[in-house]
């Protein structure tokens, strides 16, 4: 059997990436990796956290989740009849694992010998579900003790809580995990419903990467699905509540055992979800550059804040571009929310005067080519990113060609649009009495 | 799958190790200089590369080295303190892109290692001293990471337990010292301690990426020429048999929504210890994987933890358990820990146990071989430890280990400190062993 593939080129990284395209409308790619040790495989489907409301073509019913239901199918899918996924992994020598995101689900092991033993149980496991009463029920307490520990992490809660105050309605302002309440309701009929939906090749992609020869893998992933006779998808509809461009409250504080408080501001995109491919991916290159224009260690402001004792080495600003919903998060510990609030937004309406000049935006631009080079040492980096990238229509190897494409005029631009005042809420955790 | 590192020493002693690899990005380079971990010594320790990282003579200021390093395509140069036994190691690394990918002129290495070398080497002085405004600023930073453990609970709890457990040696000295111990440090006192370990203590330089070896130790012998005295210091080797009278318990509050558990023992198997691979199976099989003992039953089978596992001190000899519970699970929990503990030692070991445990191991090991960071860690266990141990031979010790071997550690292994973290309102934690 031949698989039909083509290879994209990056000059830039001199790496060569092979692409499948697996009956029934699934998307493999191999990038291989001479001389390592290791080889890593995921295997991922666009089903995510904010999924929670969705219908498939032709049909007209819509099912309306309770929160949490993707990453408890991650759970779920470990077991089946035959026990638990980990030990065939284990028995094959391979470390196997899982994470689910806002926007989708990824199944994953690294292994160093049985890479296509091992990559025939990742394509086994997540396309043989089995859901019972008894196994759902015992996972809701193992998911109640993962959602206390979230409980705990001021890190996490700060961020969940900026997310609470940037959005009215979209669901990216619920917990991953669900609520213990929300996962009570999961039930194994749920389940099966979400999974035949979601889990189709066609909306799933594999991604391989090490020392690895192209056209077995694409092989072995075709042999694996043809005999499956999947049905061809219906197109997805995913359902998002209309989301104001207004943000939700402009302050969260929470209390928790903190040594000092932790405080971010956020502000809203509102732009973002009509952004697609290439220009999505302009816009996430251009606000990062800008923000490390504005807040990088190597910028003034930066090296105030520090000597002023007002923000440790964690301080920091990045921004997020989904295909529907977008924002930007600045901050960090501090021992005074209020003064460090003032300095960043100071700093904002003072960039909109001062501009970025030439060697600013040069020595930036040759920042982030140079640590987009160094994360090509990591597999997961490369694998994870790859299909992220990929299921929100960007490219992740076009960053080098994009980089040299943006220019001042447009980062100055966003300063106004994206980072606008009337849009932004603040979340702060406070230390509580450590008893 | 042979690694290894050339050995160089330059001309002042420092020791140099190389690796030409083709197979990263990056041209990785680390410098380690270590010191005895001490309660008089750590703070100081600590101190030493936060304020050199905030600049040096020819970098005077943090803007002005991130600025250097920007314009070397994003080089990361990075400082830490790492606690490897009864030794503080004071850990400075840089990473950049190899020249091959960038349009660089082909100096990007002596670039970066020069900034290396004038950060570690050719630090800001003011008389005979570092500047006041920098090391006071280090001194709060330091002091607000100290505080900070606590953001952090699972990692708090761990560092709690083992700071009670080995109250009364070294070992029970945070890396970073402590919060009053920053209060009368001086400039001129640090920098009077900077000069010495400096010279005096031992240091090691590392260098991973596709480089000429004759390029490499010609630019770490111009660069890191400093003058260094005759004989590097002896360090005190780490104390791994501190006996155990009794089994301490202590519990303390916080108000957390998750309580943690942790477990210390000792294991009496040091670094160099013949039975260094079966400890590693030991822990592996107790709780080093999901197929392991500890995960199956805590949380597979009862229900009663997200995550649960052991881990090693491998230089101190001592394994960890830790879970995060509720507290009214604790007594459950403790019983099925015990339950494993007893089983494993009692060599109820099935064969698909001990064959995947060992086939993890191996996995991760050569795993870490894919990693320039790892590559160096693992050769600078081997400098502390006092015995490298080639990736090779690990492997091939992991599956020589059977049951009667595990069994033999499990003899030696001794229940020090059990450690529970909980609120006020957790219930049922209290003194039941």
């Amino acid at each position: 059997m031949t698989v039909s593939f083509k290879t994209i080129e990056n000059q830039v990284l001199q790496e060569t990436l092979y692409h499948y395209r697996v009956d029934p409308g699934m998307d493999l790619y191999v990038l291989p990796r001479p001389g390592y040790e290791k080889k890593y495989a995921i295997f991922s489907t666009r089903f995510g956290s904010i999924d929670n409301s969705f219908r498939v073509e032709p049909e007209e019913e819509v099912t309306v989740l309770p929160d949490g239901v993707a990453h408890f199918l991650e759970h779920k899918l470990f077991e089946d009849d035959r026990g638990n996924v980990f030990d065939r992994f284990a028995t094959l020598g391979a470390s196997a694992n899982a994470f689910t995101s806002f926007t989708q689900t990824t199944y994953l092991f690294s292994c160093t010998a049985n890479f296509d033993k091992n990559l025939q149980v990742l394509l086994d496991f997540v396309q043989e579900p089995y859901f019972t009463e008894q196994t759902v029920q015992k996972e809701q307490g193992i998911i109640g003790q993962e959602i206390k520990m979230y409980e705990d992490h001021p890190q996490w809660r700060v961020f969940f809580n900026l997310l609470e105050g940037l959005y009215q309605k979209h669901p990216v302002r619920k917990d991953i995990a669900g609520t213990i309440e929300s996962i009570a309701q999961i039930t194994p009929e749920l389940l099966y419903r979400c999974y035949r939906t979601f889990y189709h090749p066609a909306n799933m992609a594999v991604f391989v990467v090490g020392d690895l020869e192209p056209d077995s893998v694409g092989e072995l992933v075709e042999n694996n699905l043809a005999p499956r006779n999947y049905e061809p998808l219906g197109t997805i509809v995913r359902l998002f509540p209309e989301e104001p461009e207004e943000i939700n409250r402009r302050r969260t504080v929470q209390e928790l055992v903190v040594s000092d408080p932790l405080f971010f501001v956020g502000f809203k995109d509102t732009v973002v979800g009509k952004l697609r491919g290439r220009e999505l991916m302009r816009r996430e290159i251009l606000m990062e550059l800008l923000l490390d224009i504005i807040f990088g260690t190597s910028e003034k402001l930066y090296n105030e804040l520090y000597r002023e004792n007002l923000i440790d080495e964690d301080f920091g600003a990045e921004y997020t571009a989904e295909y529907n919903y977008g924002f930007t998060m600045i901050g960090g510990e501090t021992r005074d929310s209020d003064l460090l609030y003032e300095k960043i937004m100071v700093a904002l309406e003072k960039s909109k005067i001062d501009g970025i000049t030439a060697e600013q935006f040069e020595r930036h631009r040759r920042k982030i080519l140079g640590s987009y080079i160094r994360r090509f040492n990591s597999l997961e980096f490369i694998a994870n990113n790859f299909l992220t990238y990929r299921f929100r229509g960007t490219d992740l190897l076009d960053l080098p060609a994009l980089l040299q494409e943006v220019n001042r005029g447009e980062a100055l631009s966003l300063l106004e649009e994206n980072l606008s005042s009337d849009r932004h809420t603040v979340s702060l955790i406070t230390g509580g009495d450590p008893r | 799958m042979s690694v290894d590192f050339f050995n160089h020493q330059l001309s002042n002693g420092i020791k140099l190790y190389f690796m030409p690899s083709g197979k990263f990005k990056t041209i990785n380079i680390a410098l380690f200089l270590h010191q005895d971990l001490h309660r008089d010594l750590a703070a100081l320790g600590a101190l030493v590369p936060s304020v050199l990282e905030k600049g040096c003579r020819l970098y005077p200021d943090y803007l002005t080295l991130q600025r250097r390093l920007e314009n070397l395509f994003g080089a990361e140069l990075s400082t830490d303190i790492l606690k490897s036994g009864e030794r503080q190691i004071l850990s400075f690394m840089l990473e950049t892109a190899h020249g091959r990918y960038l349009d660089d002129n082909g100096t990007i290495f002596r670039d970066a290692m020069f900034v290396l070398g004038s950060v570690v080497g050719d630090p800001l002085v003011d008389g005979n001293a570092f500047r006041k405004d920098y090391v006071e600023q280090e001194k709060n930073q330091l002091v607000k990471d100290i505080r900070g453990l606590l953001n952090e609970k699972a990692a708090y709890a761990l560092e709690r337990c083992l700071s009670l457990m080995c109250a009364d040696e070294r070992f029970g000295v945070y890396k970073l010292g402590r919060v009053e111990d920053y209060r009368d440090i001086e400039t001129v006192e640090l920098y009077r301690f900077y000069q010495k370990i400096i010279t005096e203590n031992p240091l090691d330089l590392y260098v991973i990426g596709d480089l000429d070896e004759k390029l490499v130790v010609e630019t770490a012998e111009t660069i890191f020429s400093g003058e260094r005295s005759q004989k590097t210091i002896e360090l005190t080797p780490t104390q791994v048999d501190q006996p155990v009278d009794e089994v301490k318990f202590i519990r303390e509050e916080l108000a957390v929504n998750q309580a943690k558990l942790i477990i210390g023992f000792r294991t009496y198997t040091g670094f160099q210890d013949p039975l260094q691979c079966a400890l590693l199976v030991y822990s592996g099989i107790l709780g080093g994987f999901p197929h392991s003992k500890l995960f199956m039953k805590v949380r597979e089978e009862a229900g009663l933890a997200y995550y649960v596992h052991t881990r090693l001190e491998r230089y101190k000899g001592l394994m960890v358990i830790s879970a995060g519970i509720n507290a009214k699970d604790y007594t459950q929990a403790r019983e099925i820990i015990e339950k494993q503990l007893a089983d494993t030692a009692a060599g109820e070991i099935s064969d698909v146990e001990l064959n995947n445990t060992k086939q993890g191991l191996i996995n991760q090991l050569l795993s870490r071989l894919d990693s320039p960071q790892h590559l160096i860690s693992n050769h600078l266990e081997g400098l502390v430890g006092g015995r490298q141990w080639p990736v090779e031979e690990l492997i091939a010790g992991i599956k020589k280990v059977d049951r009667e071997d595990i069994m033999a550690v499990a003899k030696r292994v001794k229940q020090d400190t059990v450690y529970l973290l909980q609120s006020r309102e957790g219930g049922d934690g209290k003194n039941d062993r």
